[in-house]
């Protein structure tokens, strides 16, 4: 048994760190900060994401002769960890999820036009998977793709389409047999989103993230643009889950932020000769994050160290989801009761602290106890696959 | 990166595991509910078969090093709840004493362990909070010292030879092998029927040649045997824990109500599912914390990481069992309450999770 990061992966992880500091400048930074491009989509963002291509960062997933670094999982998470780190919005779920796909299933249009320029950092994707009445249940989902001559003829609605307000295609889920079970019948699509047929209205949220209602009118696509075989989506949609999963739970932000709290309670004088740091009740704080952090880690590094491995083990997958998700909720609480009522002012009020990095994660960290594939389907898969009981009904 | 198990410790864990369920049935533990929880038998099987060499160096004749070898041993008692309190012996002396002595009575020490004599440590104090500091004295008079103080939560100290106790000095602080008929003991009566005592010292004297350690290293010695007892009783907790947890999957997979197992309600799965979370942070975190001390002699934040968790989750595993069976839970006649008592015992001894946030919070802010 050995828990602690090889002197490859510590390089790796010091490279990485360098390489971001030299990525991030002032001009990006300022540009993140602004609501409308927390997400990205920005110039600034999207010269950085050119460069990262450019320069090999895109592609850590990928099989090597897909022109991918085809790093391990533990490698891929430290990747993941330091950028986080940063705060930079990188789009794993193209470059990482959907990208590999592309380039191993798609077709030579797909893989050619698409894959190469995903690598390049000149294209992002939106993902349409979830839809009104198909949230959990992703399974029912109602889009059409209808075949016809010389393509498919596509139809409905999709939910929560993140980026798709800058995106340049959507990655659809869509029915293409109405007559077999739900998750047999389902095919993935790349579709435009300069179609006439495409639009979206935009769904803002407590977070101050922009999300999208997606529509899709008659929106026709040559065979090129189907990804796998028909009817064969589900296993697309599912293979990559437990990377993406992860990559949710990361313990890189939330660690980086406890730090910066931990320094600034360090410094802030509360009379004469007290700094908050001294306070029981902070130091109490302090010690619950940092056991709940310890935890996050490790339960992360066995995750990677399950999948490079090449071993399946749904429960773990799980714990690593439910505990982050739950974690991360309870953390910025117990962060934001050290700093106190000057957590709730926001970035460009007088007294705000840390750049109200707080008072924005608290906001936003409640989307992953559903998001990414809701607790409670989390916790039968644990009861089932962990511990061996029934089925929950 | 490599969570696996080597495969002798494999077999170390199967093996306990084929001798532990033999001697730690319903029936066997019945005998051990009342009167001195100590199973001879048991004891000597291990010390026959050379479990209670793991964790030693070979040059003593042990089996090596790894304490996650010794984890193992405590895991496996934890969890068939067997009748044998061994971290005075395998943990405090023996491992303090490899540590941190290298003349030839270390040798002798170890080789006694090894072949079954029972050591055991006398280190906490009643109302002391900080067992680093202890309120227990020695004066120094030439080559002699004379200790007096009390000692509780003691192992094993009627059967036991020889006490290694902390005590505070002109030198600072020392840990000291006193003989156990020179000090008075009191059984103490406890939750889990543990065999614990009480240990008064009024003016004992022993010889300098009694103190463990190199002169000036009593503090470390004591810091390291604190944070090794501490994560080695956490994976005595996770044993604890891990049956449990198992007893609450089975029986509700079992127990029918209203025409349907009760494992097959949410409310009841998703309680045991918490349960098997709260497991895997605590078998996670102790792991850490036993290869770090298998490189440093002192990796506090990582045992107290390590207790913190241990102390959490053998409360909320506790109850959730006991709720989870209903009645079943506090019948004596099914296995479950022996663990509850076992769980309440592994949460508090070394501190509660509470008292260990306090000190752990201290370290992180004072950047410890």
């Amino acid at each position: 048994m050995l828990i602690e990061l090889n002197p490859k992966q510590l390089k790796l992880r010091d490279e990485l760190q360098e390489y971001f500091e030299g990525l991030f400048t002032p001009e990006l930074k300022a540009e993140l900060n602004l609501p409308e491009y927390f997400e990205g989509g920005g110039p600034e963002f999207k010269k950085a994401m050119r460069t990262m291509g450019s320069d090999g960062w895109i592609g850590l997933s990928w099989k090597k002769e897909l022109g991918g670094k085809e790093l391990s999982p533990i490698e891929q998470y430290i990747f993941v960890e330091t950028i986080m780190r940063t705060g930079f919005p990188f789009p794993f779920l193209t470059t990482e999820s959907v990208g590999p796909m592309i380039a191993e299933h798609g077709s030579e249009w797909a893989k050619e036009e698409i894959a190469t320029k995903i690598l390049k950092g000149e294209i992002i994707f939106g993902i349409g998977y979830s839809e009104p009445n198909s949230g959990t249940d992703l399974a029912s989902l109602q889009t059409k793709a209808i075949k016809d001559n010389d393509g498919f003829l596509i139809n409905g609605q999709k939910m929560w389409t993140s980026l798709a307000n800058f995106s340049d295609y959507i990655w659809l889920a869509t029915r293409t047999d109405f007559e077999v079970k739900n998750h047999k019948g389902i095919s993935m699509f790349i579709v435009p989103t300069n179609d006439p047929g495409f639009s979206m209205s935009a769904i803002n949220t407590l977070g101050d993230v922009r999300t999208n209602a997606t529509f899709y009118d008659n929106i026709h696509v040559p065979d090129s643009h189907l990804v796998g075989k028909l009817n064969q989506g589900w296993s697309l949609i599912t293979s990559q889950l437990n990377l993406e999963r992860l990559a949710l739970v990361n313990h890189g932000p939330v660690e980086e932020l406890y730090k910066d709290v931990l320094k600034t309670a360090q410094a802030t004088k509360i009379n004469n000769d007290q700094y908050l740091s001294d306070l029981s009740w902070v130091k109490h704080n302090f010690a619950q994050i940092h056991s709940g952090i310890e935890a996050l880690k490790l339960i992360c590094w066995k995750q990677t160290w399950i999948m490079e491995s090449g071993q399946l083990n749904m429960a773990e997958a799980s714990v690593a989801k439910v505990y982050g998700s739950e974690f991360f909720i309870e953390a910025y609480r117990l962060m934001m009761e050290i700093i106190g009522e000057l957590s709730i002012l926001k970035n460009n009020s007088e007294f705000r602290i840390l750049n109200a990095r707080l008072e924005r994660m608290y906001r936003t960290a409640s989307i992953l106890t559903f998001g990414g594939g809701t607790n409670e389907v989390q916790r039968d898969i644990i009861a089932m696959a962990g511990l061996l009981m029934p089925r929950t009904r | 990166m490599d969570f696996s198990e080597q495969p002798h410790q494999t077999e170390i864990r199967d093996s306990l595991n084929k001798i532990l369920s033999e001697h730690c049935s319903q029936e066997c533990l019945k005998k051990y509910d009342s009167g001195f929880k100590h199973d001879e038998d048991l004891f000597s099987l291990l010390s026959g078969n050379g479990y209670l060499g793991l964790g030693i160096n070979e040059k003593y004749g042990g089996s090596g090093e790894d304490l996650y070898d010794l984890g193992i041993l405590f895991e496996r008692l934890g969890y068939h709840a067997a009748p044998l309190s061994l971290s005075g012996c395998l943990v405090d002396v023996a491992q303090t004493i490899q540590k941190f002595n290298s003349d030839s009575s270390c040798n002798k020490i170890l080789g006694s362990i090894i072949a079954g004599e029972i050591y055991t440590s006398a280190i906490l104090e009643p109302s002391n909070q900080d067992p680093e500091n202890p309120a227990t004295s020695a004066l120094i008079e030439g080559n002699e010292l004379i200790i007096s103080g009390t000692k509780y939560l003691s192992e094993l100290a009627s059967i036991a030879k020889n006490i290694l106790v902390s005590v505070n000095s002109d030198e600072g602080v020392l840990l000291v092998l006193v003989k156990s008929d020179q000090v008075k003991l009191t059984e103490l009566s406890s939750t889990a029927n543990s065999p614990l005592f009480k240990v008064d010292l009024e003016s004992v004297r022993v010889d300098r040649k009694s103190i463990i350690h190199e002169k000036g290293k009593g503090l470390e010695a004591l810091r390291y045997l604190l944070q090794i007892n501490m994560v080695m009783r956490s994976y005595f907790a996770l044993g604890v824990n891990e049956k449990m947890t198992s007893l609450i999957a089975s029986y509700t997979s079992e127990r029918e109500q209203f025409g349907r197992v009760i494992g097959t309600f949410q409310a009841v799965s998703h309680r045991a599912a918490n349960c098997f979370i709260d497991l895997e942070c605590h078998r996670l975190v102790n792991q850490q914390a036993s290869i770090k001390l298998n490189t440093s002699l002192d990796c506090e934040n990582d045992a107290l990481v390590s207790k913190i968790w241990a102390a959490n989750t053998s409360h909320r595993t506790s109850y959730s069992a006991q709720h989870l069976h209903g009645g079943m839970g506090v019948d004596k006649d099914y296995v479950l309450w022996r663990y509850c008592l076992l769980a309440k015992e592994c949460e508090l001894i070394n501190g509660s999770a509470s008292q260990n946030i306090d000190r752990l919070g201290i370290n992180i802010t004072t950047n410890q």
